[in-house]
């Protein structure tokens, strides 16, 4: 009976609250307006991949380009924000197909004044700290349809899109020296079974578990300047629990550590910009339960953009990864496996070409072709599939529109 | 002899003047083209700033600065991306390009880090929101329009 009553008091309290809010914001049209922004972006696309299981395990021209988001920022008061993002993408292989909650987050502005900024975000947050971490997902936001995949992999997009926990952003905008930035998160991020296939296996039966990610990063853009210089540092550790009743794989251990930097120009024609990534993979048991494994893996990609005017842009990239840099063209890899994996699993370079049409202020249509040489960036990662992706060399060429609002 | 160097003196004197006067008109029509391409900020009659450094309006537009110095949020207007009025601002103004505004506004946008400019359609519509929003900035063609707003002085 008390429970019931408590109930009903509940059920009461938030309809009121609802009453309350409804009140208010048709009293205030005009302040809520200001107050709640919402936005969002509709994408479609056709891709084709020729030699390699990027996008579909049978070759054919996919449509599986989907890419749909709609957000919401509400300004609680003059120093509190809360924020979030749903989307929906489809990829083919590249990733899980779904609906993802991308952010969901409390914005605290807890200091500012005309030069200096201090924002604390609470709740899931965006990766911030690369070049085009934070808008990977958002088509019109980066700079072509499928990203470098030597550092924007999309086999590890779910982990590395952002995580669950606390973020911290200080800004300075300096009238002799110009902006800096400096960005620290910590958190985890929870993975899908459909997420350890794509990274590990079909094969394995266990769950993988992120114990944690901390990431930091520094942004200088002296003033005026169409110059920008970052540097970013990322650890985190993974742990993989066996399936005890059947499974190929053992308890292991995953850390990674990665150093990075980059620079971007942005000129009134061209821009061009470059990432360099150097990361420590270990694992712990998994393969074996004594195995340990502790290769450096080093990625770059350069870019550049010409804007032939206000509409059109055409793009050129080349961007290389190897997996060990002691083994960059693969033979001690397969000698290891015994000629099970292949040596082109161990690299991946790709040569891209590009355009990008502006058919209004919202509305935009990209073309592009990748030439790709090893297969180092497909899925699944950890015990690779070289009956379907039997051949070094591979292409693609896409075709995507966009719009957004 | 004499007679033919003062005749050569004053066509010399002629074309000074000639010169000179079209050295006048040219500057007087340049005043008036500069004037008619000119694009004028504008902040609500709330705002207590009268005068921007380039960097300030750059902090301003590019949200590193969302609150005035009494601690009233900022609430900044703008045009589509691709109108021409808009274009004029970002380069003359802002000293930047409308992709570089683009991309910051996006991540802002899209990411959840904070918010972005409101875009309204016409210059008409931007003059409307900034006169009736507390803490409003926007900018206008002519200042001639701009009535029921103050005008910000930009110091290179």
């Amino acid at each position: 009976m008390l429970f019931k009553l408590k109930n009903k008091m509940k059920r009461l309290f938030c309809n009121l609250i609802l009453i309350a809010i409804l009140f208010f914001v048709l009293a205030n049209v005009e302040a809520a307006e200001q107050k709640l922004r919402y936005h969002g972006f509709i994408s479609q696309g056709l891709i084709d991949v020729d030699g390699s299981n990027f996008v579909n395990d049978n070759g054919e021209v996919s449509s599986e380009l989907t890419e749909l988001g709609i957000n919401a920022s509400y300004q609680l008061s003059s120093n509190f924000r809360l924020a979030g993002q749903v989307v929906y993408l489809n990829g083919g292989n590249r990733y899980a197909e779904g609906t993802r909650i991308d952010y969901a987050l409390i914005d605290w502005l807890a200091y500012t004044d005309t030069n200096w900024r201090i924002n604390i975000y609470l709740g899931r947050f965006k990766n911030n700290h690369w070049l085009y971490s934070s808008s990977r997902d958002v088509p019109f936001a980066r700079p072509s349809i499928i990203l470098p995949q030597s550092i924007y992999f999309d086999g590890f997009r779910d982990i590395a899109v952002g995580a669950d926990g606390a973020a911290i952003k200080i800004s300075r905008s300096d009238d002799d020296y110009g902006n800096f930035d400096f960005n620290f998160s910590y958190g985890s991020n929870p993975i899908s079974s459909k997420q350890a296939d794509i990274i590990l296996s079909k094969q394995s039966q266990g769950t993988v578990k992120q114990d944690f990610e901390a990431q930091a990063s520094f942004y200088w853009q002296p003033l005026f300047s169409p110059w920008r210089f970052g540097v970013s540092y990322l650890d985190s550790d993974f742990t993989y629990r066996a399936n005890k009743a059947q499974d190929l794989f053992f308890d292991g251990s995953f850390s990674f550590q990665t150093t990075s930097i980059n620079t971007l120009y942005e000129g009134e024609q061209w821009e061009f910009s470059g990432e360099f990534h150097e990361s420590r993979f270990t694992t712990k048991g998994f393969f074996t339960p004594t195995s340990l494994k502790n290769p450096i893996s080093h990625r770059w990609y350069v870019q550049s953009r010409y804007k032939l005017n206000h509409e059109l842009t055409l793009l050129m990239r080349y961007e290389t990864f190897a997996s060990d840099k002691n083994d960059k063209n693969g033979n001690k890899m397969e000698q290891e496996t015994n000629g099970l994996v292949p040596a082109y699993f161990a690299y991946h370079d790709d040569t891209t070409i590009g355009l990008s049409y502006d058919l209004s202020s919202n509305f935009r249509v990209r073309f592009e072709y990748h030439w790709f040489q090893g297969t180092g960036r497909l899925t699944p990662v950890v015990l690779p599939n070289p009956r379907v992706n039997n051949s070094k060399n591979w292409q693609l060429w896409a075709v995507q529109l966009m719009y957004w609002f | 002899m004499f007679k033919q160097y003062s005749l050569i003196a004053k066509c010399k004197k002629d074309c000074i003047i000639k010169t000179l006067n079209s050295l006048c008109l040219l500057i007087f029509f340049g005043c008036i083209f500069s004037k008619a391409y000119a694009v004028d900020v504008i902040v609500h009659p709330s705002v207590s700033e009268s005068k921007f450094t380039t960097s300030q309006l750059r902090r301003i537009y590019t949200m590193r600065q969302t609150q005035w110095a009494d601690g009233v949020r900022i609430t900044a207007y703008v045009l589509p991306r691709q109108h021409s009025l808009h274009l004029r601002f970002t380069k003359d103004r802002l000293q930047m390009f409308p992709y570089q505004l683009d991309r910051i506004w996006n991540k802002l946008t899209y990411s959840g880090l904070g918010v972005a400019p409101i875009t309204v359609n016409t210059p008409e519509e931007l003059m409307n929101a900034v006169r009736r929003t507390p803490g409003a900035i926007g900018y206008v063609e002519s200042i001639k329009d701009a009535e029921g707003v103050n005008v910000i002085q930009i110091e290179k």
